[in-house]
Parts: C-alpha cells; structure tokens; sequence
C-alpha cells in the first residue's frame, strides 16, 4: 500500500517534467487532474450482502498525439461500512488504469489497456481484481470547446482475482459532463461511474461512484 | 313606217325617263310636300309624306340634315295628332342621331318643344367623332375625341379590345354638355401601348337610376408606325437559394440538446446495463440531470427562431436590388412606349341600346 502510494507521488511528480519536454515537441497536449469520488462497494460474498462506502481520491494524467491518446489514473482511499450493516472491517481502496486509446471520430475514441483495483484489509490478504479491458468513449458537445458531454463503456475480455483465485469477467461504464474555462488551462468534469467484477460460482462485487474531477491542461 | 318608228323611239324615252321623276319627288320632294301640308294643318297627310321621305333609302334618300328636319316635323306633326306615343318615339330618334339638335322656336309650337326637351333629358345619348386617321408618341402625345350630350348624365369610357376586355378607363363621372376624350396611347398600365389590331372606345351613358342606357360606340384600328412597342419582361425576384435564412435554425439548438439529453438518459440507464439486479444509488440522477439540463441550456442559448439581423440586411439587399431592377425595366418600357408611334383609324360611330328604346 505504501509502495503504491509512492509509486503514485513519483508519478505526479514526473507529469509537469515530462509536459516540458513533450512542450519542445508542440504536436502533444497533455492535461492532468485530480478528482474526489464517494465510492459505494457492494459486495455480495456468499449468500449475504455487504455495503461499504467512502472517498476515493484519485490523480489522473492523459498525453494526446493526433489520434493517439494516453491514460493514467491512480487512486486511493478507504471505505466503511454503512449505518445498519453488520459491523464490517474497514477496507483501503487502491485502484488504477493505464490505458492507450485512439481516436477513431472527434466524437468517438477506442481504448485498451488493463486497470486493477484492491481492497486491503488489515491481517487478510489483499483482494484484487485486475481487468484487461477494451473501452469506448462517444462525447457530444454542448457548448463547443467549453462544455462535453461524454458516455464511456467498458468490457473486460480478461480478468482475474486474487482471492479467491480464479478468473473473473467484468464491465462496466461512467459518463457525465466536462467543463473547460475559456481562455484558461483549466477543467472541470462532474461523473457518475459503475462497474462490476464477477467470478464464475463466485459473488460479485460492484463499486458505484459519484466524482468531481477538476484539471489543468499544461501543454497544448 | 318612218313615222311609226318615231312614235315609238319617242314612246321609249317617255317610260325610261318616267322613273327618274318619280324617285326625285320621293326624296327631298316629299320632305318639301309634307312641310306644306303641316304649314297648311293637314297632319294626316303630313305624316304620310314625312314617313315616306324619311324611309327612302337609295341615292334620294334624305341628307342627315333633311332627316332631322323630317323627323322634328313629323313628331310635331304625331302630337298635333294627338298620337303623343308616337311623337316621343320620334323625338327619342331625333335624340340618338342628334344630341345636340334643337328644334326652331319661331316654327313649332311650345307644346312640341316642351315634348322635345322632356324626351332629351330623359335620353342619355352621347355622340361624337374622332378625327379619322391620326398618329401619335405613344405616352407623349393624345388622341382627342369631343363627346357631345343630350343631357347631363353620368358616363364611363373605356378604350376595349375586340372581345370586349377593357385595356384601359378613360374617363369615368359626370358629363354636361360636352367633353374632351383624351387616350395617350398606353394600356392600363401607363407604361406600353397595346398591340397593334382592333379596338374601340366605349362611351356608356347611365340614366338617374344608374343603369345603363346606351353604348356609344368608336371602332379604332391600331397599328404600328414605326419604334418598338413591345415590352420587356419584368425581372424574375430573388430566388430562394439566394436568400439567407432570416430566423436562427432549430437543427443547431437540436444537435447542442441531443448530447445532454442522450446521456442523461444514458446515466440512468447504466446500472441496469451494468450491473442489473442491484440497488444504484440516486447519484446517476444527480449527474443525469445536471447533463440534461446543461443540454437544455445549450440549446436554448443557440435562440432557435430568433431573427438573424445579418442575414435580414442581406436578403433586404437582394430585394432592394430586385425592385430597383423593376423599376428599370419599367421605366425603360416606358420610354420605349414614348418612343413608338402609334396609327389610329377610326371608324363610323354607332349607338347601341341595350335593352331597346
């Protein structure tokens, strides 16, 4: 957990050096933000129901070159069990992507890439879900160049988990609005975000999320 | 034998010189020879001769001059009969060939000219004479034509064509003695002569209670003298393919609305696609209905039907350079009318009386 959050401090770190560089190059436009979820964790172990929630926050950087696009998101938080749930062990939540993608229309960009979330209990393994997905983003715009709206679906075509282990299936999708201030390198994006893992004769586990993302678009 | 052919060459001249004589006292004669018996009171007889006189009908018949005096004798001679219907029915034709006749005071007596003057003002006629052949600038120049009238009385003229249709009003009010037709040679529209073939100026006269009484009537023939008189065509207006569209259109307001309304219905959709059989939260409204309401707001801020000031100036200058083409063009059609000079032939006038005397 603190290797991972260090690994995510670096990598923060490492966003403004790299715009520098890529600014010599003036093709690519990278933009970064962080965002602030309130996560839902439903989880279905055997025959009963568990529901935790929390905040989630998460840095993201995306690198642009033509068609081509990058992603990167990292994010951390905790979640707990709701009033009137059984008395549960709290949960660290860690979770990220790394996805590359491609603009196929202004409007529609393909992605694949793989993206993992875990959930640490103290004194109990780590459960983790990993996922190799292939996505699809179609954004509309409302008021061009300021206003977005956006719809993005995902579908895992590999997955596993680490405990129990054994192969998993997934999907999922987020969609909501983005917001870019005129004449400003700033942004905004309000989201609501679902997905789901399963495995086969196993429960499944779902994680809802509600999330206000804001950002800064150093190099353009 | 030599002297019974002289009897005979002599008999011949007498018959063939017989009907002359007779055709000369059936003319001018039995004027003279019905005047006599009406100075000497003998009205039966006056009557017979002025009737004969007035219906002769070959080279001895009467002059127009010698008709009117005939018949203003012979309605005296039909009231001193007592046979007034007839005296009116005369007078009335002295009217219609003569509206401007006046009978001699120092000859008749005033029971005649009180009849007289009673039958002319209830006869609207009016009469006149365009000069036979003229020529005229179209639009510079006018056809003048005297109309004379039996008594005061409304009118209307109207130069027409041969099927009747009125190709323009000359003249429409009142009328007392006399009046001057002036035509300048331009149909209804002031701007061009009519084409060249036959027409006629149409003089209606209208009793007290406005009917029509009688139509008095002017052949003319139209023809082209020299100058053009036919027109050119007037520019087509603007075509719609030119003209920018006035009021914002509804299709952007639409393409701003269908992305937010698309996903914020999407929104809160995705948990059943998702993850079907589990309690969503309501967050996918919360971030559904603020997309659709920022759709909503883009589309209304596209003022889908609002007037679009650029595109009115522009369509108002196309128009405005349309209308000024038009006036052009008439006015060039104009100066070619002026340009053109026009014949007119005009023919004998006659009286018509539509639903009889």
């Amino acid at each position: 957990m603190r290797r991972a959050l260090i690994f995510a401090c670096a990598a923060a770190a490492c966003v403004p050096a790299v715009a520098v560089r890529l600014h010599a190059q003036s093709r690519w436009e990278v933009s970064i933000g962080a965002s602030g979820a309130r996560e839902i964790v439903r989880s279905r172990p055997a025959s009963t129901r568990e529901r935790r929630s929390g905040l989630v926050f998460t840095g993201e950087a995306v690198a642009t070159r033509g068609r081509l696009i990058a992603r990167l998101r990292y994010g951390q938080g905790h979640v707990t069990a709701d009033t009137g749930t059984p008395l549960l062990p709290r949960r660290d939540v860690v979770e990220g992507e790394a996805l590359v993608g491609y603009k196929a229309r202004p409007w529609l960009t393909l992605w694949v890439g793989p993206h993992a979330r875990t959930f640490a209990v103290s004194g109990v393994s780590d459960r983790r879900w990993l996922f190799w997905s292939g996505r699809a983003t179609a954004r509309g715009s409302l008021f061009p160049g300021r206003v977005e709206s956006f719809v993005e679906l995902w579908q895992g075509f590999s997955g596993r988990l680490s405990r129990p282990a054994g192969s998993a299936t997934g999907r999922g999708a987020e969609a909501g609005l983005e917001l870019r201030l005129a004449r400003r390198p700033l942004w905004a994006r309000l989201a609501y975000r679902i997905d789901q893992g399963r495995v086969a004769g196993e429960p499944r586990e779902t994680v809802e999320a509600l999330t206000l993302t804001v950002g800064y678009v150093p190099l353009r | 034998m030599k002297r019974a052919l002289l009897l005979l060459a002599g008999l011949w001249l007498g018959v063939s010189a017989a009907p002359s004589a007779g055709a000369a006292q059936s003319g001018a004669a039995l004027l003279t020879q019905g005047v006599r018996a009406y100075d000497d009171l003998e009205f039966d007889q006056a009557a017979g001769l002025l009737r004969r006189a007035l219906a002769v009908q070959s080279g001895e018949a009467l002059a127009p001059p010698d008709v009117k005096r005939a018949l203003i004798y012979l309605a005296a001679t039909e009231l001193l009969r007592e046979h007034r219907d007839s005296a009116v029915a005369t007078s009335r034709r002295l009217v219609l060939l003569d509206p401007r006749f006046r009978p001699d005071e120092l000859i008749f007596p005033p029971q005649v000219l009180t009849l007289y003057e009673a039958v002319r003002r209830a006869t609207p006629v009016v009469t006149g004479r365009a000069p036979p052949d003229t020529t005229i600038h179209a639009g510079s120049e006018e056809l003048a034509m005297r109309l004379y009238a039996s008594a005061f009385h409304d009118i209307t003229a109207k130069l027409v064509g041969e099927d009747g249709r009125a190709v323009r009003t000359l003249y429409t009010g009142p009328i007392a003695d006399s009046l001057v037709l002036r035509w300048n040679g331009l149909d209804s529209t002031g701007t061009r002569a009519p084409p060249p073939g036959r027409y006629a100026i149409a003089v209606s006269s209208f009793d007290r209670q406005g009917r029509l009484a009688r139509i008095f009537r002017v052949p003319l023939e139209l023809v082209q003298v020299f100058g053009r008189i036919d027109t050119l065509p007037h520019p087509a207006p603007p075509a719609d393919s030119l003209l920018w569209s006035e009021r914002q259109p509804m299709g952007p307001a639409l393409r701003a609305l269908a992305p937010g309304a698309l996903a914020g219905v999407a929104i809160a959709l995705l948990p059943s696609v998702v993850a079907s059989g589990e309690d969503a939260s309501g967050a996918r409204f919360v971030v559904g209905g603020t997309v659709t309401i920022a759709g909503i707001a883009a589309a209304l801020s596209r003022h889908p039907g609002r007037a679009i000031p650029a595109n009115v100036a522009h369509n108002d200058t196309l128009r405005a350079a349309w209308r000024r083409d038009v006036d052009d063009v008439a006015r060039r059609n104009a100066a070619r009318a002026r340009e053109a000079m026009l014949g007119i032939r005009a023919g004998a006038p006659v009286v018509l009386t539509p639903e009889g005397p």
